[in-house]
């Protein structure tokens, strides 16, 4: 079982204002409320919020952070907290802004492809109201109850971002609630306040709050680009013996730009459920699998994408490729490529063996870094027992390589889970050293990231977080900084 | 008796197993094309993660069991805001799948048992059951009430005490008692009746079936209620014909059906006896040819899944000797038990009727807001719930609303008044009765 520190620093003179601010029913400080809360899928130790609070309005949003930026407490944005990087565990107790009854669908616009949503709309909500109109978005393997906004913020990715890059690249105007309570937008709704369409030709001052793991303020808004939905699906599969032949293929697929999705997994991580402990992979299989999602809207759309990958196919036999076209596990395929997906959304796929943790060192890294950065997280892993269940993946082409393990863990076990911790963040620091980047990091991540920044980098951000947050209080001690 | 009724403790290993990833928070199905809706009534009305879905309650869970939790009333009273629906169960994919129920009753046995629960106004239920054999304080001979028309009319119900009968048709607390639905058990007698049935009822010596008890977390008035029913079946059985126990209440049904069978001596006491839904029994009248719809009913309705006759009914297959995966792995579900496609193709075959679903149905479909207690601990709420439903509903452009569940029947007329809507609810066998 995990310990948590039995502090608590609630106050009933606080609990009465946001009472005030939000209503009886949506502020407490029950402890059990609290307890809710306290914890995530991640390895990240529990820590209690001191109050919840679950704004209903932009302007009790604002009335919130004034009064906590007055009293200089601690304001922890919420909406799913389906993040494993314990982003929205409050490593300083204070408020927990619940943001879920802000869940609004404000605007689809079909012709110029975009959409207004609330921080609340969840990716199975959109999903649907998209669907009407023959619209999608870059859907993340997460629970479909998580949040498109907080997705799209903390540089999420889905299955369109093979296509289209980050769902952070989706953006297209926010309205933003800063730590001191003032309302500011950014994109084209702050000119013209109906126009939602695009952050550029401005300034991209979006970024001031994008992948700043809710520690400049609080998104109430967002623009988001959305797609057309093509009737032709082909999933292209494909195996390799080794992580240095899958990684030249996608890279080559990758050239033609013709995957929504365009993916690699270890044989652990194909397994529905990833084998906990460690396993051994059977000798007749192959190593890594492959999945290159494709949409046309006709056949012989879908027979030229097919002409390509045959012509891609050919060019690694060439090389000497192990690859050969495979059948990849029927449950797993439907849970990466069917999305929003309740079976990667319900985690089966991840923790159902491990037992309720999951966490990862999830990574940007150049394509060319996965092989000796996977080999050295091989050895990591499987000294601890631990499956190496390596996902890679190529965004918008062949310009980002992610790069990423999930790591299940028993939390019941606090031995177990402190091994997954330490085993995690070593494959960080091997990562970390070969040039990759970590995307919703934990604190101790962030400690790692940080040693290795440039002291000018550290130093904009603390002067970027002082301006915006001068009292320090939104998502305290998120950036280790 | 034995029974294996687990206690919270009992369920730790199953607790942890929740990554408390929030899949259970929203009704969601792939499709194509995908569809989206509120599962949880409790996280609808009350919002904070802890009144959301199985997420929140094995949270509450969790924190009694690793010591951070400690009863307080507000804490209690979340425990008992929760209609067991099993929506959020439906949604989660992991290991403790099967126990979620389970799992909330358990906390709220270990409330009843640290003498913290129920609520005041479950109280009163408990208090009644004691007394009064029945949740609704209603004296023995009132039971029978319902019975009367029959008498009336010359077409008298057999007491199955005195006369020997096949059929048992076990009435249920709320159809005797709660004067709304009254209409059920004269409708399905009414049935039986046309359908020349030999039947009887237990009358004034029918005691509570124990399903409010058990979800109140009152095991011990429970197990008192439930190995007397039990006793009483199996005499009925060897002693006085009885083949079959059919029952028109969805609350009854699962206790019999589900509950009872924890019991180390259900296969003795009911292993003789077919425990059948009066739905799904008339259903086999129907498919035989044996039941014709004659007359023409040109309504428009929409039809609502219960909690009882629905997902509760669903059978998890777990690997219970870990030979296929390990140990406790939830490996699937089967539906095939659910009555979900009974009550709709009778509906069908109702001349004139022009059949519409709402967008939650089936395993996905809404709770009405009445089950787990809520509708006597928190009425106001189980009504504004109901509401929701009717409202639902409302937007299929259906004028009547059929179920086949009392304690919905009622709690969706009480969420119908509510909204001051028209839409009328009905009991699939008062519709039957009709066109019979």
């Amino acid at each position: 079982m995990t310990e948590m520190p039995k502090r608590s620093k609630t106050d009933s003179q606080i609990t009465k204002r946001l009472c005030e601010i939000v209503g009886e029913k949506n502020a407490t400080d029950m402890k059990h409320i609290r307890y809710a809360y306290s914890y995530d899928l991640s390895f990240v130790m529990p820590k209690l919020p001191d109050y919840v609070v679950m704004p209903t309005n932009v302007e009790q949003v604002q009335e919130v952070m004034k009064f906590a930026n007055q009293e200089k407490i601690s304001v922890t944005p919420f909406t799913a907290g389906t993040n494993i990087g314990g982003l929205c565990i409050p490593e300083n107790g204070g408020i927990l802004l619940d943001m879920k009854r802000m869940n609004r669908i404000i605007r689809i616009d079909e012709e110029s492809h975009y959409a207004i949503i609330e921080p609340g709309v969840s990716h199975a909500q959109f999903a649907s109201a998209l669907a009407k109109y023959k619209l999608r978005f870059s859907w993340p393997v997460g629970p479909p109850s998580a949040s498109t906004s907080s997705c799209s913020i903390s540089h999420g990715i889905g299955g369109l971002s093979g296509r289209y890059g980050l769902n952070s690249e989706e953006i297209t105007s926010m309205e933003v609630v800063l730590p001191t309570g003032e309302l500011v937008r950014v994109g084209s709704c702050a000119i013209q306040e109906d126009a939602w369409h695009s952050c550029l030709p401005l300034p991209r001052v979006d970024g001031l709050f994008t992948g700043w793991l809710g520690t400049t303020g609080v998104v109430t808004k967002i623009g988001l680009r959305v797609h057309p939905m093509p009737p032709i699906l082909k999933v292209f599969t494909a195996s390799t013996e080794n992580i240095g032949h899958m990684a030249s293929y996608l890279r080559t697929l990758g050239n033609y730009e013709i995957c929504d999705d365009l993916t690699g997994v270890s044989w652990w991580l194909s397994q529905v459920p990833i084998p906990y402990p460690y396993k051994p992979k059977p000798s007749d299989v192959p190593e890594w699998i492959s999945f290159a999602t494709t949409f046309s809207w006709t056949e012989k759309e879908k027979q030229a994408r097919e002409e390509i990958w045959k012509m891609v196919v050919d060019e690694e036999t060439k090389k000497g490729s192990s690859l050969k076209e495979t059948e990849y596990p029927e449950e797993a395929l439907r849970a990466r490529t069917q999305l929003p997906s309740q079976i990667v959304g319900s985690t089966k796929n991840y923790t159902k063996q491990g037992g309720a943790g999951i966490s990862w060192p999830g990574t940007f890294t150049p394509v060319n870094k996965w092989e000796p950065v996977y080999e050295e997280w091989k050895k990591i892993l499987m000294a601890r027992n631990l499956s190496p269940s390596v996902r890679v993946t190529n965004y918008r082409g062949v310009h980002y390589g992610m790069l990423r393990a999930m790591i299940p863990f028993p939390k019941k076990d606090p031995a177990s889970i402190e091994n997954a911790r330490q085993a995690i963040v070593e494959c960080l620091k091997v990562d970390l050293d070969n040039g990759g980047i970590p995307y919703k990091p934990p604190v101790d991540f962030g400690l790692e990231i940080n040693k290795r920044a440039h002291p000018g980098y550290i130093e904009l951000l603390k002067r970027v977080k002082q301006m915006l947050d001068p009292n320090d209080i939104m998502n305290t001690g998120k950036l280790a900084l | 008796m034995k029974w294996d009724i687990p206690s919270l403790e009992e369920l730790e290993d199953a607790v942890w197993k929740c990554t408390a990833c929030g899949n259970c928070k929203t009704a969601y199905d792939f499709g194509p094309p995908p569809t989206y809706g509120e599962i949880c009534p409790a996280g609808v009305e009350y919002g904070f993660d802890g009144n959301m879905a199985s997420k929140g309650k094995i949270a509450f869970a969790r924190g009694i069991l690793d010591g951070q939790l400690e009863w307080t009333q507000e804490f209690v009273d979340d425990i008992y805001r929760c209609t067991i629906c099993g929506g959020c169960q439906n949604q989660c994919e992991l290991d403790h799948k099967p126990v979620i129920p389970e799992i909330i009753e358990a906390m709220r046995r270990k409330a009843v048992s640290d003498g913290v629960g129920p609520m005041p106004s479950q109280k009163v239920i408990a208090q009644s059951m004691r007394s009064y054999n029945n949740p609704y304080q209603g004296p023995r001979r009132v039971r029978t009430d319902w019975t009367r028309p029959f008498k009336k009319a010359k077409k008298p119900i057999k007491n199955i005490m005195k006369e020997n009968a096949p059929i048992l048709f076990y009435v249920g607390c709320t159809g005797a008692f709660n004067l709304p639905v009254r209409n059920f058990p004269v409708a399905t007698a009414s049935i039986f009746q046309k359908l020349g049935l030999d039947f009887g009822i237990l009358g004034e010596n029918e005691i509570c079936c124990g399903s409010t008890a058990m979800r109140l977390g009152d095991v011990d008035e429970f197990k008192r209620v439930a190995e007397a029913n039990m006793k009483t079946f199996k005499d009925l059985h060897d002693n006085h014909g009885v083949e079959t126990i059919v029952t028109s209440c969805a609350g009854c049904f699962r206790a019999i059906k589900k509950d009872y069978s924890l019991s180390d001596e259900y296969e003795d006491h009911l292993g003789g006896l077919k425990v059948i839904h009066t739905t799904e029994f008339l259903f086999n009248y129907f498919k035989e040819g044996k039941m014709e719809f004659t007359r023409e009913l040109p309504w428009k309705v929409t039809y609502h899944d219960p909690c009882h006759t629905g997902r509760h009914l669903i059978q998890f297959d777990v690997d219970e000797d870990g030979s296929r995966q390990w140990k406790g792995s939830y490996m699937g579900k089967n539906e095939e038990t659910c009555l979900y496609d009974i009550p709709r193709e009778m509906i069908r075959a109702i001349p004139g009727i022009d059949f519409v679903e709402m967008e939650r149905i089936r395993s996905n479909s809404y709770c009405c807001g009445g089950g787990g207690g809520v509708m006597t601990g928190y009425g106001d709420w189980a009504a504004k719930n109901a509401g929701l439903r009717v409202q639902e509903a409302l937007d299929t452009g259906a004028k009547q609303m059929i179920s086949i569940c009392p304690f919905c029947h009622f709690n969706l007329n009480e969420g119908s008044k509510r909204i001051k809507s028209n839409m009328k609810v009905y009991d699939l066998v008062e519709l039957i009765d009709m066109v019979l």
